[in-house]
């Protein structure tokens, strides 16, 4: 049984040394494969959610997300709906958003970038407040809190 | 075999150190380069060279000196040091600020450190999902090479990780140094689980409000690297607590102790790494019949591996990270790195050979990017 | 709800440590076997259950008439976590505490059926600092079905723990788990002062 145990040990910590040394050279490889695995993925709370649609305006486009309401368990309650900018965006936002594409406004969106300066008017009543509103290298982003 | 275990037999002659150190320089020497050697840049071509030639000076003496824990320790405390400075370039360059904005995180290229490991796994788990605002692969630090990374290192080294991998533990290493002597002797050994508490906590509150808390709330080094602008009383709260942990348990209660207090007592990851202990083929053992019960070995411990019901079974804890302090400190040579399944005494050279080759090989590739940066830095200011 | 249960499963390792040794030998005594612990577990769990239904509707209604105002609600709960909080802590580092089980009391009873069921009311009722930092957050919440839940997350997270119970004998190395148990109880402890300090401040932890 000892003889058992030390063979097994030593051939593990073989493996190990062998491993070790074709470890760093595959890392590139091995990073790629486990991208790949089913969980490696943003989870839409922290990504904001997949796009839903865009809407191209003069000098930049609105780009609307799916609304986010995932939670651990389950969906929650409460989620958000994110809403970016992408290009050369104007010093003042005032622009009026569908979210869920039904033809009807749900909300419009004042920004002003110089003061950082956001807010909103809901028209739909499942909008509530905004929860982030941040410049990005891309133009601008905005979480609005909604409920389900 | 390895009858007569003492000092002199664990060093080794020069020209069988140069021997021992021959593989590793290869070794480091084609993936530092990637085995594609560029010398056409001048000053990247001498901290290549520095950097080559000092880790490799660094392996050659734990052969000749016989030595493990101090030579260990410099190249790991220069990797904490050199990692926060890189990181803290790169961020100056890139945003002219060590602080993220809220921005940042929205646009999800915040660089990926293994302590936010413990945090996914409930999420990914249940959502199939990652809840860092990181890029999965590609750019600085991705989430996938990070863990894969940790991944591999966690399997080979076990709790090894936390003494020859963790880019953060130099700190508490480093200033635990400071001293000769500890002012504050005795702490209770049942702090060590605090660790586990700590992942537990951090685990659901993470997985509930799927985001990183230890990250957003807790994580001591955020003093060393980036942090969240402070817009609010929010962030001014978590400001004042990571920089309150790090002056705590990072700078000031390892001087005072000679302990790594921060990572035996906060590190979720550590309590993790514990348990990969299990499955790492490397371990830590004691020769109760060179032994003579001094206890010198649990003195000097950092983690509190080590209690005298240990000693007395001639087996270190789960929570040893192999970092030889003990195995350097004991006077009679009875303490010595092991292989799982090999009694004690029994190929104790090989063993020593097969884990420092392994483990500082994982170190030295690990810590030879950010080296290299700094040491370029110098290059550039001084030629 | 995620809070509460979050406190429970922290707060309920030293809830099994407190009770458990008073509980197991009433469920497990004269046992007929399997089915007979599982009904007095059972029993044991829905008397507790019950009774925190009706904890949390009376601190709801409670909450509605002492809480005239949101403002109000902001600054009294703030303290009132922070004073229960600070009990947490200090319940999970006092070093010479020796754990009273108010389930003692049942020793007195002599009815077996019924041992189950007191075992339940007067373990739910200990007024720990972990109930009282739920009883505060319950008297807070907006509606009745949200103090329903809070009281629903804590009765989860302290019930998990009374679940393996039959097997506590068969675990080892039962005091490490009750170290990092008393520790995460610790660690609520302190989400729950950040919690009552940032009310009272007037912000908002989780969005």
């Amino acid at each position: 049984m000892d003889k058992i145990k030390m063979t097994a040990g030593m051939t593990w910590a073989l493996v190990c040394l062998v491993f070790m040394i074709v470890f760093y050279f595959g890392l590139g490889s091995f990073a790629t494969g486990f991208s790949k695995l089913p969980f490696m993925k943003l989870n839409p709370n922290t990504s904001g959610g997949e796009v839903a649609g865009e809407v191209v305006m003069d000098n930049c486009t609105l780009v609307i997300r799916k609304p986010v309401f995932e939670g651990f368990l389950g969906e929650r309650r409460k989620g958000f709906v994110q809403v970016d900018w992408r290009g050369e965006v104007s010093e003042n936002i005032n622009d009026t958003v569908d979210f869920n594409f039904d033809q009807i406004p749900d909300f419009i969106i004042v920004i002003n970038r110089d003061l950082n300066d956001a807010s909103l008017i809901a028209f739909n009543p499942v909008v509530k407040d905004i929860g982030l509103s941040a410049p990005t290298s891309y133009g601008w982003s905005v979480r609005v809190r909604i409920n389900k | 075999m390895d009858e007569n275990i003492n000092n002199q037999s664990m060093r080794k002659s020069f020209g069988k150190s140069l021997l021992y150190t021959l593989p590793m320089f290869l070794l480091t020497f084609v993936l530092m380069t990637g085995g594609r050697p560029d010398f056409s840049d001048r000053h990247g071509t001498i901290a290549l060279l520095i950097t080559f030639v000092g880790l490799n000076i660094l392996y050659f003496l734990m052969h000749y000196t016989g030595k493990t824990d101090k030579l260990r320790a410099v190249l790991f405390i220069v990797f904490a040091l050199t990692l926060s400075f890189t990181l803290i370039k790169n961020m100056v360059d890139i945003r002219q600020t060590m602080t993220y904005s809220q921005g940042d995180i929205l646009e999800c290229n915040m660089p990926f450190c293994h302590l936010v490991i413990p945090m996914l796994i409930l999420p990914a788990a249940f959502t199939q999902s990652i809840i860092y605002p990181g890029s999965i692969l590609g750019g600085f630090a991705s989430i996938s090479a990070m863990v894969v990374l940790w991944l591999g290192a966690s399997v080979i080294l076990g709790r090894g990780f936390c003494s020859w991998g963790c880019f953060y533990g130099g700190w508490d290493d480093g200033f635990s140094r400071f001293r000769k002597r500890p002012v504050i002797r005795k702490i209770g050994d049942s702090w060590k689980w605090m660790p586990f508490a700590v992942l537990l906590m951090v685990a659901l509150t993470s997985a509930l409000a799927l985001t990183p808390t230890y990250c957003d709330w807790i994580c001591p080094f955020k003093a060393v690297t980036e942090f969240e602008e402070v817009t609010g009383i929010e962030s001014a709260a978590k400001a004042g607590i990571f920089i309150s942990l790090f002056g705590g348990l990072v700078v000031v209660l390892p001087i005072l102790t000679r302990k790594r207090i921060q990572c035996s007592f906060l590190c979720p990851l550590g309590a993790i790494n514990t348990l990969s202990n299990k499955v790492s083929p490397f371990t830590v053992k004691i020769d109760r019949q060179l032994c003579n019960d001094c206890l010198k070995c649990v003195q000097v411990c950092p983690v509190f591996a080590l209690t005298k019901d240990d000693v007395k079974k001639g087996n270190v804890s789960i929570f040893c990270t192999k970092c030889g302090k003990c195995i350097d400190a004991c006077p009679k040579q009875a303490i010595h790195y092991g292989i799982a399944g090999v009694p004690a005494s029994r190929m104790v050279k090989f063993s020593r050979n097969i884990f420092l080759f392994v483990s500082f090989l994982f170190m030295a590739i690990f810590a030879s990017g950010s080296i290299i940066t700094v040491v370029k830095s110098f290059v550039n200011l001084f030629i | 709800m995620p809070e509460s249960f979050i406190l429970g499963l922290s707060s309920g390792s030293s809830c099994l440590l407190t009770c458990g040794m008073v509980i197991f030998p009433y469920l497990m005594a004269r046992s007929a076997g399997t089915r007979r612990i599982i009904t007095d577990l059972s029993l044991f769990l829905l008397t507790r259950f019950l009774v925190y239904f009706l904890l949390a509707t009376l601190s709801f209604y409670f909450g509605k008439a002492i809480f005239t105002s949101p403002v109000f609600r902001n600054y009294i709960s703030g303290i009132l976590y922070i004073i229960f909080s600070g009990m947490l802590i200090w319940y999970a580092i006092r070093r010479s505490r020796k754990p009273g089980c108010p389930a003692r009391i049942v020793e007195t009873v002599n009815n077996r059926k019924l041992v189950p069921v007191l075992l339940g009311i007067v373990n739910s009722l200990g007024f720990c600092p972990a109930l009282l930092l739920i009883l505060t957050k319950s008297s807070a919440e907006g509606t009745i079905v949200q103090s329903y839940l809070a009281f629903l997350g804590f009765f989860a997270g302290t019930a998990l723990y009374f679940i393996p119970l039959p097997l506590a004998g068969k675990i080892r190395k039962k005091k490490v788990f009750e170290t990092i148990g008393v520790m995460a109880t610790g660690l609520a402890g302190i989400i729950f002062m950040i919690k009552g300090i940032t009310s009272l401040t007037g912000g908002f932890i989780y969005g």
